[in-house]
């Protein structure tokens, strides 16, 4: 606020002051955040196609939850408990397992009702099926939907397990370690545009590095974009590539926080190296793990530009991803509606996400 | 230096290297003429060493190109939006911290709840708004978006509230005002907190694309990592893989310059944006 | 924020600049940013249609012509994203499968009454080409083209497996004889018979639609989708039976599909007639793989001759006509002067629109232009939609679902049906 400095003779009392302080960061708040936020609810609600309702306001016309209906049901749907046998029975041992493991006591409450509510809706989202004759209202929203959990499946794990390898391994002031650290954490800073650049050159049949060197040794490349098997392999190793940074950092901050004691006495019992890491680093280093999951988990579920620009969501729809639907939906499809709905979906995923990290958090600090 | 360290060092070597191959294939690329990439990328050790060697990439996009321009877009955008973020941070981030006002804890509440809300969630609702303001292909609609998520007053506040009140107290007796104690005593303090916070925005501006690509069409607004999208898009017709690649060079250098000279700061910003957010 | 908000007026006002009369111009085609002005000397869609853009705002008293960035990919978005924004560009290319989408929403100015004040001579346009701009009894567009898939041919390849008769190349005229064919070619050179981007952009899709349409059949009719029947079915499996021959490739995505073409692995390569003068003029550099580069007719595989083919043509926004006369003036101007220059543009390998370009020496002249003189007549497009893009893309997912995923026939043009159904209901 420059005009704050030309005011500094006038006497404000605390109230004041704090209204002067909090005014411009409120209006901005409540204009670009909370306004856009509950019209976004408001347009799901109603029949808006783009270009019509720009020319003309009235074009749009309200169609209370039909949306959410187009978007997420069908006709003729039934629910069975062994529609996807495999992720369903899963989700019904993640549940035993939350209770085996809050009862001999190796998790608190919390932690055990949060996995075993996500575990109880792995078991029954997936019993949702057309029944004989049936269909989904729109074919590609849940494959979407599953494909980002692909995605995020994917890409959390390898993200979290490479960083958290790095980050032990880099533990040490040192020059040497220092620019290590620096190289693995350069790739984080490039724009999306820029990493899926290198990497679509990278992965190209033709002129990629990876097909050079796979001719260098007589194979014959890979053409991993348009592959059904390779396509998402290839935008999840690029985001591994991309986003490991972040969370390497934050383990070695973690790391930091870990007492030397601990290992001394560790090593007088001969316990070091791998050792050491899984009966010392790991256990102390769970607050962190649980943060870097969690994080990462919000931030790679809004994945956008590595599937528009490197895969067009395709072959076949493999690497489509939510926000590239809501996005092709609104400005290709012209059916604001319709993508707001999803937008709203994609919302209640975030959010439910960031109140598991918020409850974590608390747990821990307490 | 054990030997043990020794060995860890090498090993750790390799991975990095190799991590750093793609950067370089860009680099190297950008430097080779673009008729003899149309036949080949290896033309030297898989193409790593840029020989036969050419400027004529760079050169061509100084000379025709639209990248100077997208830069300089970039540059004002990232720029007015982290100014804007430290304005409106430091400012709400000190009332919420240090002050004291009726409704404070609903109103702290109010604030931080809006970051469980993505940006991808508000987006058209954003786009309709700024569509009926006449805003679209301007730079504050470019940052005006991002200045309301709270993430930087989130971080602010929390700066702010760790600071011993003694000092706060010692000037109040002097019969300092409030927003003097701000501007004088708070801000000068906050300053490692405020280049965390104006690096991580810098680079999330840079690098912002799902919002630019909606709002803005007209070259004038381009950002460089718009701009870069809309080259890869086509590369069929494109001016030659070393231009594009040289595009990706320029794009990438002030943010991996700025990461290099702020290196502690940034890695601040991830430890505390990333325990506490 | 005074900062910020000085910083941007400053450079708006710098950006928006008081110039003569600046017309803001949105187009795909790809960037060409060196094109100069010389009309008759650049090579390749982005640079021709960028040097005659350049001529126009160089030549043409009083107006500058400001080009917005080329994103083929996001480019329809975008500019629905700039119509829905109140800000489109001036004037701006787009395909005629558009217009009822544009059009119908009074999107686009009605150019019917001015065209004539401002040079153009209406009569002059092929009558098909009048057909592309019309909708409602109004033109809505001045059209620049039509282009069409057309098969190019790599002669060397072709006669080393006997499939050259008088110069010409033999073409397949049934689904048995295209495999027999791309065998022979297989057996002979050891290269594919076929290659196109099966992968990536439409291009199967309008592959398999033109064998569609060579029977008769078509994707809907009405407000009927009509996918999941036999003619689609013989479509696809004249198609799938190269690469399950072995003599195709479907995971060749546009640029690569081309690359393979040039670099002399493939004997065809089935593409729009955009391409032509840049193929020409790659086969003729040494280091290309590619000599003896022929251009040919898409071949008539079942009964009747059909090829998908379409129109680019250039619209200027109702908005524009309403509120800026002066802005008006200025875009019709430019539209004629890309009017005028339809021989300039032709010379890409599209076919012109303009009767007295059409039977010119200097079209006819062209290179490869003898070659597929019958492409005109068999030039087909699926019915006018609204929907197009999205009924484009539906296909084109399917069918990729097809070559690329192993998914069956059968429950792809089923599920293609319901979808397409679908997008005509809403």
């Amino acid at each position: 606020m420059g005009r704050t400095s030309g005011q500094f003779r006038l006497k404000l009392n605390e109230r004041q002051a704090a209204l002067v302080l909090l005014t411009p960061f409120l209006a901005v708040y409540g204009v670009f955040l909370v306004y856009p936020f509950f019209k976004g609810f408001w347009i799901s609600l109603h029949d808006w196609n783009l270009l019509a309702v720009a020319f003309n306001p009235d074009a749009k016309e309200f169609v209370g939850l039909r949306n959410y209906q187009r978007v997420m049901w069908g006709r003729d749907i039934e629910w069975g408990a062994f529609a996807q046998p495999f992720i369903q029975l899963f989700g019904l041992a993640v549940i035993g397992l939350a209770i085996f493991l809050r009862r001999v006591g190796r998790v608190s409450k919390v932690t055990a009702i949060a996995i075993g509510l996500a575990a109880a809706l792995l078991f029954v989202l997936p019993g949702f099926h057309p029944g004989e004759g049936g269909r989904w209202y729109d074919r590609r929203f849940w494959p979407t939907v599953g494909n980002t959990l692909v995605f995020v499946g994917l890409t959390v794990p390898g993200v979290a397990i490479t960083a958290l390898i790095l980050a032990a391994a880099l533990n040490r002031e040192t020059r040497a370690m220092g620019l290590l650290r620096t190289i693995f954490f350069v790739s984080q800073v490039l724009s999306v545009t820029v990493v899926t650049l290198i990497w679509q050159i990278m992965f190209s049949p033709r002129q990629g590095l990876i097909a050079n060197i796979t001719d260098l040794f007589g194979g014959s490349p890979i053409i991993w974009l348009t592959d059904e098997r390779f396509a998402m392999a290839a935008i999840v190793i690029t985001t591994v590539w991309w986003s490991l940074g972040i969370a390497m950092i934050l383990f070695l901050a973690g790391l930091q926080d870990i007492s030397r004691d601990l290992y001394e006495a560790a090593a007088l019992d001969n316990a070091s190296g791998v050792k050491a890491f899984w009966f010392i680093t790991l256990p102390n280093l769970k607050r962190t793990i649980t943060l870097v999951v969690v994080l990462q988990i919000i931030l790679h579920f809004q994945v956008f530009g590595q599937s528009h620009l490197m895969t067009n969501g395709g072959p076949d729809d493999t690497t489509q991803v939510l926000v590239r639907y809501i996005y092709q939906s609104a400005f290709r499809d012209s059916e604001l509606g319709r993508a707001s709905a999803m937008a709203v979906f994609l919302f209640v995923i975030m959010g439910a996400f960031s109140v598991l990290q918020f409850v974590l958090g608390r747990e821990e600090d307490a | 230096m054990n030997r043990s360290y020794a060995w860890l060092v090498t090993a750790l070597a390799i991975p990095a290297f190799l991590w750093l191959v793609p950067t370089l294939w860009m680099v190297s690329l950008s430097f080779q003429p673009n008729d003899v990439l149309a036949r080949t990328t290896s033309s030297t050790a898989l193409g790593l060493v840029p020989l036969p060697f050419t400027l004529e990439n760079y050169a061509a996009l100084f000379a025709f190109g639209q990248t100077p321009w997208w830069f300089l877009n970039s540059i004002i955008v990232a720029g007015g939006m982290t100014l804007g973020v430290l304005v409106l941070s430091t400012t709400a981030g000190y009332a919420l911290a240090r002050l004291d006002f009726p409704f404070k804890s609903a109103i702290t509440f109010a604030c931080l709840i809006g970051l469980m809300v993505p940006e991808q969630a508000v987006f058209i609702p954003l786009y309709t708004m700024f569509a009926d303001f006449g805003w679209h292909n301007s730079y504050h609609a470019l940052m005006l978006p991002r200045m309301a998520v709270p993430i930087g007053v989130f971080l602010m506040m929390q700066f702010f509230k760790a600071i011993p009140g003694d000092i706060e107290e010692a000037a109040r007796i002097d019969g300092v005002g409030w927003l003097q104690i701000f501007w004088f005593v708070m801000l000068p303090l906050a300053r490692p907190a405020m280049m965390t916070l104006a690096i991580l925005t810098f680079l999330y501006a840079w690098n912002d694309y799902l919002w630019p690509l909606v709002s803005a069409q007209q070259r004038e607004y381009f950002t460089i990592t718009l701009g870069l999208a809309s080259i890869q898009s086509n590369f069929a017709q494109s001016e030659g893989l070393g231009r594009v690649m040289a595009s990706g060079v320029i794009a990438s250098l002030p943010v991996v310059l700025l990461f290099l000279i702020f290196q502690r700061y940034v890695v601040q910003a991830m430890t505390v944006g990333g325990t506490k957010g | 924020m005074k900062h910020v908000l000085i910083t941007a007026a400053a450079a708006a006002t710098i950006a928006s600049g008081a110039m003569a009369q600046e017309v803001t111009l949105g187009r795909f085609f790809g960037a060409c940013e060196d094109a100069g002005t010389d009309t008759k000397a650049s090579v390749g869609e982005p640079c021709i249609i960028q040097s005659i853009i350049n001529a126009a705002s160089a030549e043409i008293d009083g107006v500058t012509v400001n080009t917005l960035p080329t994103d083929w990919g996001n480019y329809y978005d975008q500019i629905k994203a700039a119509y829905a924004g109140g800000t489109p560009p001036d004037v701006h290319v787009m395909h005629r499968h558009r217009i009822p989408e544009f059009a119908g929403l009074g999107a686009l100015a009605d150019l019917s009454d001015d065209l004539a004040a401002a040079g153009i001579d209406t009569s002059d346009w092929a009558p098909a080409a009048l057909d592309a701009v019309s909708f409602n009894g109004g033109i809505y567009g001045v059209p620049m083209d039509f282009h069409a898939n057309l098969w190019h041919v790599n002669m060397d390849l072709m006669a080393q497996a006997g499939l050259v008769e008088n110069g010409q190349p033999v073409l397949p005229s049934s689904p048995e004889e295209l495999l027999a064919h791309a065998q022979q070619v297989k057996e002979a050179t050891g290269q594919d018979y076929l290659a196109a981007d099966f992968a990536q952009f439409p291009i199967g899709v309008r592959l398999t639609l033109a064998l569609m349409w060579q029977q008769d059949a078509n994707i809907f009719d009405g407000d009927t989708a009509t996918i999941d029947n036999d003619a689609a079915r013989n479509a696809v499996t004249a198609i799938t039976q190269l690469f399950d021959a072995g003599v195709a490739n479907p995971q060749l995505n546009y640029a690569d599909s081309q690359q393979a073409f040039l670099n002399g692995e493939a004997a065809i390569l089935v593409n729009g007639t955009w391409v032509v003068d840049f193929y020409d003029a790659e086969a003729a550099k040494e280091e290309v793989a590619l000599d003896n580069y022929y251009v040919a007719d898409f071949p008539t595989l079942f009964d009747t001759g059909a090829t998908w083919a379409d129109s680019h043509m250039w619209a200027i926004p109702a908005s524009l006509k309403a509120n800026d006369a002066e802005g008006y003036a200025a875009a019709l101007k430019v539209l004629a002067f890309i009017n005028d220059h339809n021989i300039d543009w032709a010379r890409t390998g599209h076919m012109a629109v303009r009767n007295s370009v059409l039977e010119s020496d200097a079209y006819a002249n062209l290179p490869h232009r003898d070659e597929y003189t019958g492409t005109a007549a068999i030039a087909r497009d699926t019915p006018p939609s609204e929907r197009y893009g999205a009924i484009q893309d539906v296909l084109n997912r399917e069918l990729q679902a097809i070559w690329l995923t192993g998914k069956s026939v059968d429950m792809a043009l089923a599920d293609a049906e319901a979808e397409v159904q679908d997008l005509l209901d809403r």
